[in-house]
């Protein structure tokens, strides 16, 4: 039997089933509609539900619902349920084009940020206009770690629903500035084995080359690259190395590329 | 602009042309579909009126000519329309070939009619008029 008619009755078979089978439908129209939702949802961006503005939180919900009309119901046609998706994320798009165009358009659709406790205590009137409570204040104020209205300079209430706190200056948290002391700059560890695989884009940002790495697994009695968890390396040098069920260790690598415990 | 800007500039582009593009699809194959099933319908009624009744080679010749076009626009239809906005044309298309077999030609005018009507109030429904929109 060639190849060629093998895949000829296998595509001959599958459409015949596929033709008569009501679920498969189902199938394929929940695979479609979630791979035009996923395509969407990443053109709009990533943004957490909490972090959404009231239009995009909105779309948010009106797309989910929208998306399993055609899902279930065999007789609708997908393109009903795609048509207002497309419409709405380009709606999305004009709106916050026009955010970005005029401040006064965007306070209109998104509201602006409210000051609903300053030096003075909390502002009524404000909580009034937002409609919340002081119970509600003190929830989020909790949230940030502030248990006392004292410990409070301005809580401002910002557009996405979330309260920003900044802390009176002798209840604000004690910083290496505050110390005086001279620290090392942070540097940011890059992965270069991830699950036991070597993050090939990741090793000319860290400016290593296989046989450092190799230098390194040999220092930590590893044998082979996928018996590695986790491997990070900073910009100081800083090693950090877990096999799988393994403590981590830890090593540095000189300027000279020699690797250290 | 970076990259992603720009291929969001176009893939929003793109999306406005999609949603235009189906708009005008749709919109061009109901009036089709519609259409030819309209002027279908009236050929059958001089056909009848001309051989002064329903039981001929004519009227039951037009009439499954009628049945093949339909089921044949119906399955592009179906891309567009909800299937349960146009099974009730098919429904009475096939009534009329029984009508013709059973020779009830009050039941096939009747049916003739409907088709005709159907025709018409969907074209009504499938418009973006203030009605529809509200």
């Amino acid at each position: 039997m060639s190849k060629k008619w093998q895949k000829s009755v296998f595509f001959d078979i599958f459409f015949i089933f596929a033709k008569d089978n009501g679920m498969l439908t189902i199938v394929f129209r929940a695979i479609i509609i979630y791979v035009v939702v996923l395509f969407l949802y990443r053109l709009m961006g990533k943004r957490q539900l909490g972090e959404m503005q009231p239009f995009e939180l909105v779309l948010t919900l009106i797309i989910a619902d929208l998306a399993t009309i055609p899902m279930a119901e065999v007789s609708v046609p997908v393109l009903h349920g795609i048509i207002p998706l497309l419409t709405l994320v380009v709606l999305h798009f004009v709106l916050a084009f026009l955010c970005k165009l005029s401040e006064k358009f965007s306070q209109f659709v998104s509201g602006k940020p409210v000051i609903v406790i300053n030096p003075k205590g909390i502002d009524y009137k404000a909580l009034k206009n937002l409609d919340i409570s002081v119970d509600d204040v003190f929830e989020a104020l909790r949230g940030s770690g502030y248990f006392k209205i004292e410990q409070v300079q301005y809580a401002i209430m910002e557009t996405n629903g979330k309260m920003s706190v900044l802390p009176k200056s002798n209840f604000a948290p004690l910083t290496v500035q505050d110390m005086k002391l001279q620290v090392e700059k942070s540097t940011i560890p890059i992965n270069i084995i991830n699950e036991g695989k070597i993050v090939k884009d990741n090793l000319g940002i860290a400016k290593l080359d296989e046989s450092t790495i190799q230098k390194i697994l040999k220092k930590a009695n590893v044998k082979r690259v996928k018996d590695v968890l986790l491997l990070t390396v900073d910009k100081a040098g800083a090693v950090y190395l877990q096999k799988y069920h393994e403590k981590y260790v830890t090593m540095n690598i000189s300027p000279l590329g020699e690797v250290e415990e | 602009m970076t990259k992603w800007l720009w291929f969001k500039l176009v893939a929003v582009l793109a999306l406005v042309g999609v949603i235009v593009g189906v708009c005008f699809l749709e919109d061009r194959m109901v009036k089709d579909a519609l259409g030819e099933v309209n002027t279908r319908c009236y050929e059958i009624e001089t056909a009848i009126q001309e051989n002064g009744g329903i039981v001929n080679g004519e009227v039951a010749s037009l009439v499954d000519n009628l049945e093949y076009e339909w089921f044949k626009k119906e399955s592009g239809l179906c891309f567009l329309v909800n299937h349960k906005n146009t099974e009730q044309l098919g429904v009475e298309i096939v009534r009329l070939k029984t009508y013709i077999d059973e020779e009830e030609e009050i039941e096939f005018y009747v049916s003739l009619n409907i088709i005709k009507n159907y025709v018409e109030t969907f074209q009504h429904f499938m418009g973006a008029g203030v009605e529809n929109i509200l």
